[in-house]
């Protein structure tokens, strides 16, 4: 009796739970399609605030360049730290305890410290050298380093969870080390390359406040324009912008659900 | 070993071979860590014993001018003004916590008691809303909590707020958004405990003490500790250090550690502080990191805790 | 194939890092206040000069410093400061010397400002527009407003409307500094102290709603967020012209305390990467009728003498050119260095950190 009572209690909680998760995202969604610019009453329906994105050059060449941004920024990460994780696997019975350090320090470390850093030592090394112009470059070596553990840290335990013996098979097989690399190494760990690669790209898309200390004035990314566009205090653009971005994260969340299903299957 | 049998010189090739082969896999990250990380972070902590200069940018000589102005001390004797940053940050990070451990245990104890098909798809609707960035997330409360809102509505009328003000911009909203913003982080580790539980144990305890109350405390929740630790590091450390949150929610009553930094170096306020403000940001985080695995490695139960 | 595609990747991002040194040959970046130019003008000059014209906003002064101190230096050709960040952007080498062989039309800008005190001798320097920074207030809720920062600083006055002060916190602590009878430029430790506690306690009044740049602060004003802030004249008209309905309720208004008057001026970065074009672009602002039709769009008083034949007449009235009686209060923001500076510096950093 009691059980069933716990029971339905934490059913209303979840479902309340639910309802303070989505409420802020579906407020947002709800404005984009807001007829006047009112943030606090809903006037009627219209698809003004998105006709006005279309128009945007700012905004379009901001989505350009989040996207080259993560598409870079993850595969320069996804090669450097296969490597990583291959050779942490590979040497993983000697002592490198500081190459733990080293691939944990980019994620302990704090958002605004990291993004900090980079500035001052970007502005100084430009300062002496004329190398580092703040821009979609700087950003994407700040972008790689913090994608750099994720992706070794995913290709570490795929290794680890591989049958030790497959890799004597493996040299028996193939006589050269690329052969090997093509035909065995790559094809086993393809899956955890594929969620490495988009983890990367979520991790890319969604920081804002490394990209805000490292960004120069033409490689503003979406989350920048947003942040300008908060702080410059014009609203019902945004909410339309965001409800395009909260659209691609339902698409990916839907996508990735069928995958789970379909493994379960 | 594997090579026992070999003769020495053939060993000690291969010794080279296989530290070679470590070089050539590890190598280009951990330098490019080393370089675009390590060096940053290096230069930014010697700009904390710079002097800051007549327009806010490090110059020389070297000195602690820095930290007696992060303690509040300047040109007009002490200040408590960074103080209250500094406890204002702490006490947002603790309160926070708690209230995410608060909404995240239950909720994922109840994932984990519900049927097995329906678990992934409940994670995921719990982890999809910080999908979205976090500007944009911290925007729809904005949205939510601004004057004249039916919350804010609500709040006023139960006389929670002053009339005609809103929920936002407030020390309160800052929360909410921290525990928005760290829900997930803390629901994921503690549903792993909760899938791993060990029934028998619980059973058992259910039979040897008359209370559930008791037999939570002494069979379940130690069995959930290795997650929940392990949520409190995720939650804490970077709720700590937070930017966006406070400096959209807050409305300039609000200002955390991660504020006072930023604001360093904008407008050409002053490097230096803010270079020291960033140490004790990470002394902080590493005395954080500490602690957890201190007390993770005391609780033991074999099950080291991430990170 | 994933070597290939690093591989790929590396020049990818190789051909970024140098890359953003070159292509800028046919490019002119102007760092400049949001909603202060007429698009009209860009194109117009972009035809003339077949250059694109690429334009970044700012939204405050400190903002714009600290993205120069960022590497912007070497990445924006022109910036738009007002008076008071003058000296320091001088005194730092983010700015160069005007060429003034290369803009024939300063001779139209208006004599006071050929010599102004924050530049003497106009070596740096070109007025872009001048303005003034006042109260906006809801007329709705405030029928008999004092022509006062009262509407600010006094809570008998405003009891329970939010309201914001500005962002840029010189401003702030110059408006609490007139409040309290030290004038809007006071710059004596012991008038600051007592103007940073004034600001102290007013953010801990239960309807202070927070630091608002001046465009953000209308706003939040259009949409009732608050009732009372601080913007500036020009912006007030602009958006009541957008948007009369919102704005039918709201004033603008120079309290009798003193209030802050600023130039803002053209200025070419040191490394700016275009200097011959930034310096075409500074002639043509300055030519008379593109410095009337800037005026026309932005409603801002322009310091172009040559350009007063085509002005509008809303630009030769209140709010634009104030009454000779607000004339006598208007002051410049002092501009601070050295001591004076990192004193305001930790006023303010207490400000906002209460």
């Amino acid at each position: 009796m009691r059980k069933r009572t716990l029971k339905r209690g934490l059913t209303g909680f979840w479902w309340f739970t639910l309802a303070f998760l989505y409420l802020p995202l579906a407020v947002v969604v709800l404005f984009s399609f807001n007829a006047s610019n009112s943030a606090a009453s809903f006037t009627g329906f219209s698809w003004r605030w998105y006709h006005q994105l279309m128009g945007n050059e700012q905004i379009l060449s901001a989505f350009a360049n989040s996207m080259v941004l993560a598409i870079v920024s993850s595969v320069i990460a996804l090669g450097i730290g296969c490597l990583i994780g291959y050779g942490m696997y590979r040497h993983r019975h000697r002592k490198l305890g500081w190459l733990i350090v080293l691939i944990y320090l980019p994620i302990v470390l704090p958002d605004i410290v990291f993004g900090i850093s980079e500035m001052a030592f970007f502005v100084q090394v430009h300062r002496l050298t004329g190398l580092f112009q703040p821009g979609l470059g700087t950003m994407i070596i700040a972008h790689v380093t913090f994608q750099i553990p994720f992706v070794a840290l995913i290709v570490y335990s795929r290794f680890v969870g591989l049958d030790p013996t497959l890799f004597e098979a493996a040299k028996d097989l193939y006589a050269t080390p690329a052969k090997r690399v093509i035909h065995f190494m790559l094809p086993t760990i393809k899956p955890a390359l594929i969620s490495a690669f988009f983890l990367s790209f979520t991790l890319s898309v969604d920081d804002f406040v490394i990209s805000f200390f490292t960004a120069g004035p033409e490689s503003a990314t979406l989350p920048i324009y947003i942040w300008g566009a908060i702080k410059k205090g014009v609203s019902p653009e945004i909410n339309a912008i965001a409800t395009l971005m909260i659209g691609a994260v339902a698409i990916a969340a839907i996508i990735s659900l069928m995958f789970s299903r379909r493994r379960q299957a | 070993m594997s090579y026992a049998g070999v003769t020495p010189s053939a060993r000690s090739r291969a010794m080279v071979r296989e530290s070679r082969h470590l070089l050539f896999t590890v190598a280009p990250g951990a330098t490019w860590i080393v370089i675009f990380l390590v060096l940053p972070s290096a230069y930014l902590m010697g700009v904390a014993f710079m002097t800051n200069g007549p327009y806010g940018l490090p110059e020389m000589p070297l000195s602690l001018a820095s930290f007696e102005r992060l303690a509040g001390f300047g040109f007009l004797g002490w200040s408590p003004g960074n103080l209250y940053t500094l406890l204002r940050s702490l006490w947002q990070t603790l309160v926070s916590t708690g209230l995410v451990v608060l909404v995240a245990y239950p909720i994922a104890y109840y994932i984990s008691t519900c049927r097995e098909k329906w678990r992934p798809i409940m994670l995921l609707l719990v982890v999809v809303p910080s999908w979205t960035n976090q500007v944009i997330r911290t925007f729809g409360w904005m949205n939510l909590l601004a004057p004249g809102t039916p919350l804010s509505g609500l709040a006023e009328g139960l006389g929670l707020i002053p009339p005609n003000m809103g929920l936002y911009p407030s020390n309160f909203a800052v929360t909410l958004g921290l525990v928005y913003n760290f829900l997930p982080f803390m629901v994921l580790p503690l549903y792993a405990a909760f899938e791993k539980l060990d029934t028998a144990q619980v059973e058992a305890a259910q039979d040897l003490y008359a209370s559930p109350v008791r037999a939570f405390w002494h069979a379940v929740f130690p069995q959930t500790l290795p997650g929940l630790l392990a949520g409190i590091v995720l939650v804490a450390i970077p709720a700590f250090g937070m930017y966006v949150i406070p400096e959209l929610l807050g409305g300039g009553k609000g200002m955390m550690l991660g504020n006072l930094v930023a604001n360093q170096f904008s407008g050409g306020a002053n490097w230096p502080l803010g270079a020291a403000g960033a140490i004790l940001m990470l002394i902080a985080t590493f005395v954080g990191l500490f602690a957890m695995r201190r007390i993770g490695k005391r609780l033991g139960g074999g099950e080291e805790v991430v990170i | 194939m994933t070597i290939n595609k690093t591989a790929l990747a590396l020049s990818v991002g190789a051909a970024l890092l140098a890359g953003s040194v070159q292509a800028q040959e046919n490019k002119l970046y102007l760092f400049n206040w949001t909603e202060y130019m007429d698009p009209a003008i860009i194109e117009a000059f972009e035809e003339a000069h077949d250059v694109e014209v690429v334009q970044n906003y700012f939204n405050s002064l400190p903002e714009m410093l600290s993205k120069l101190q960022a590497g912007g230096v070497s990445q924006y050709d022109i910036i738009v400061p007002s008076n008071y960040y003058v000296p320091r952007l001088i005194e730092t080498g983010l700015v160069q010397k005007l060429d003034k062989s290369k803009i024939p039309n300063f001779a139209n800008v208006m004599e006071q400002f050929q010599d102004p005190a924050f530049d003497p001798g106009a070596e740096y320097t070109a007025p872009y527009q001048w303005g003034t920074t006042g109260v906006v207030y809801n007329t709705e809720t405030f029928p008999d407003a004092p022509k006062s920062w009262s509407l600010l600083f006094d809570p008998e006055v405003n009891p329970d409307h939010p309201f914001a002060l500005m962002g840029d916190g010189q401003v702030s602590l110059g408006g609490a500094c007139a409040y309290l009878g030290h004038g809007y430029d006071c710059t004596d430790p012991e008038g600051w102290k007592e103007a940073a506690r004034l600001l102290i306690d007013t953010k801990g009044r239960d309807n202070f709603s927070g630091f608002t740049d001046g465009t953000p602060a209308l706003q939040q004003l259009a949409r009732g967020v608050t009732h009372v802030g601080l913007s500036y004249n020009g912006d007030y008209l602009f958006f009541k012209d957008e948007d009369p309905e919102s704005f039918a309720t709201l004033d603008f208004m120079i309290p009798d305390e003193g209030a802050e008057m600023w130039v803002d001026s053209m200025m070419v970065t040191s490394e700016a990467p275009n200097p011959d074009m930034a310096h075409k672009f500074i002639d043509f602002i300055l030519d008379a009728e593109v410095g009337a039709q800037l005026s026309n769009y932005n409603y801002y008083a322009s310091p172009n003498a040559a350009a007063e034949p085509y002005l509008d007449e809303v630009l030769t009235q209140p709010p634009v050119q104030p009454s000779e009686a607000d004339m006598e209060r208007l002051r410049f923001t002092p501009s601070l260095e050295g001591e004076s500076l990192q004193i305001f510096q930790q006023l303010w950093s207490e400000v906002q950190s209460r």
